[in-house]
């Protein structure tokens, strides 16, 4: 009930779970991931979701990106109950080099969602943006494979931002690259976002990260897990890796994400 | 481009073969080696030569290539066809998979005489066994390769929207193709050998033929000249496909490593 007061509040939410059931069938049988999940995500908000390993963060993303049958209760997109993935929503995978066709080039992978139904031109003017977007220009015509892992996510980042979503899900997109890689990613992410006001669900294990993305940061606990904690984080944007992370407020923030994943904090 | 070319020659496994001709030669010569029937390399060489230019070796050669080709082509676009059904039609593979099973351990050299007695000395009969050698490796890479498609490539295309033909012209069968194409060669190198049984057996042209009948009239020189050119076209028919398979198939071939 609480949930249908938020989206009451401010109209139809871009992505939305009520109650929200979902059971894997494991070697061990069928067990509960996700029991009475209630989120709501806003057009345009950026919204991570923090959880221990194997609490059902990937599986949400799944549920939120059709790619995942839900055993009760209800996910609904723009409205809609979701049943395939949503018109509009792209899901980009932590896996890159699972995801991109090694027998294209950059470019032609990330006009795979676009080709269809575009003209020619139409769809080599999205693909150049979207390549822009990232900063991949230079390797448009290499192989993504030649690529390094955090120019490989780009790529993936590219084909998404092609396909004009108003909503991105993302799966630990950062998840396998490095600390300097992760932060200009990060830092790249943004600015797409700023620029293209698309909402984005972001599952990370990295606290630090969501803080400083998020509008606003979500915890799964429990087992079925639920959500354990949701947390505005008004940081103001622009964020800077530097300033930002500095900020009383950010560290407090921090502080208070790493509580509710049942961190000690010590006296 | 002949830089690299000649990079990819083996040098020294090409010093190896020929220092083995010399050596044969050298022991026929000599008398060491003695058989009644065994000629020299030299011979061969000259008899290759003769029937080069009498015109016997380019006929028959050209009629037994001919067969082998029509045959494997023709195996490759029903393989391809019957091998996508399969995987990707559960009922199909549900009914089909004991017939395959039990054809396919058939021995396919007991199949030539079959193929003699339905279709008589022809060359429809020797395509119909080049298909029947060609076809099992082809349909079996076929399923093998769509099968071992990655699951995340498919969602990838679930999510971007690319579904139904799409989905298999775009992710299942470019996924699959280095599995196509391994079956594609052990296909050619299986037709060209069952298509020289049947000429053996039966059809009285081509190089099967030619060889069975410079083996009757005791012609040993001739014999091994069919020999050499037999297996030189077997390595000739193997490295054009794989030429134009990386020409035309550049992405999936380089991407699986392959050049």
């Amino acid at each position: 009930m609480a949930a249908m007061s938020t989206v009451q509040k401010s109209g139809v939410a871009a992505l939305e779970c009520q109650d929200l059931r979902v059971t894997l069938v494991g070697a061990a049988g069928a067990v509960d991931i996700l029991r009475g999940v209630d989120l709501a995500v806003q057009p345009g908000e950026f919204v991570s979701i923090l959880g221990p390993s194997g609490s059902g963060k990937t599986t949400l993303l799944r549920v939120l990106g059709g790619l995942q049958s839900i055993a009760g209760g209800e996910a609904r997109c723009n409205g809609t109950a979701v049943s395939g993935p949503p018109d509009g929503v792209v899901t980009v995978f932590q896996d890159y080099s699972n995801s991109l066709l090694p027998w294209r080039s950059v470019r032609r992978n990330v006009a795979l969602g676009i080709e269809s139904n575009c003209s020619k031109q139409e769809c080599r003017e999205r693909v150049e943006a979207a390549l822009a977007m990232v900063n991949l220009q230079a390797s448009a015509d290499e192989y993504p494979w030649r690529l390094s892992g955090g120019m490989q996510q780009r790529v993936q980042i590219a084909r998404a931002l092609a396909m004009r979503p108003s909503v991105l899900l993302m799966d630990e997109p950062f998840g396998a690259l490095d600390a300097m890689t992760k932060a200009s990613l990060q830092d790249q992410l943004q600015r797409v976002q700023e620029a293209t006001g698309t909402t984005v669900v972001f599952v990370t294990h990295d606290v630090e990260e969501a803080v400083y993305l998020s509008d606003r940061v979500v915890v799964l606990a429990g087992k079925p897990a639920s959500v354990g904690l949701s947390l505005d984080v008004d940081l103001g944007r622009p964020r800077d890796q530097i300033t930002t992370k500095e900020r009383p407020d950010y560290l407090q923030l921090r502080h208070q994400v790493y509580a509710a994943l049942g961190h000690e904090v010590p006296r | 481009m002949t830089r690299a070319l000649l990079r990819r020659v083996n040098v020294l496994g090409l010093l190896t073969l020929l220092g083995f001709f010399l050596l044969w030669e050298l022991l026929v010569r000599t008398g060491i080696l003695r058989f009644e029937y065994l000629p020299a390399p030299s011979g061969v060489l000259t008899a290759g030569a003769d029937l080069v230019s009498s015109g016997e070796l380019p006929t028959n050669l050209g009629h037994t290539l001919e067969a082998t080709v029509a045959g494997w082509l023709l195996a490759t676009v029903v393989g391809v066809l019957l091998g996508t059904l399969m995987a990707l039609v559960r009922p199909v593979w549900v009914y089909s998979m004991a017939s395959i099973d039990a054809l396919r351990s058939l021995p396919i050299v007991a199949f030539v005489p079959v193929a003699v007695l339905l279709l008589g000395f022809t060359t429809q009969m020797e395509i119909v066994v080049a298909f029947y050698a060609a076809v099992w490796p082809v349909l079996l890479n076929t399923v093998a390769g769509l099968r071992a498609v990655h699951p995340r490539l498919i969602e990838v295309g679930r999510v971007l929207r690319v579904d139904g033909v799409r989905e298999l012209w775009k992710l299942r069968l470019p996924a699959a193709t280095p599995y196509i194409v391994t079956g594609m060669r052990l296909g050619l190198a299986v037709s060209l050998v069952l298509i020289l049984v049947a000429e053996m057996v039966g059809n009285p042209s081509g190089v099967g033929f030619a060889l069975i009948s410079a083996s009757q009239s005791l012609q040993p020189e001739v014999m091994f000249a069919y020999i050499v050119t037999v297996s030189l076209s077997g390595i000739v028919l193997n490295a054009l496909l794989v030429g134009l398979v990386s020409i035309v198939f550049r992405g999936q071939m380089a991407a699986a490593g392959e050049k």
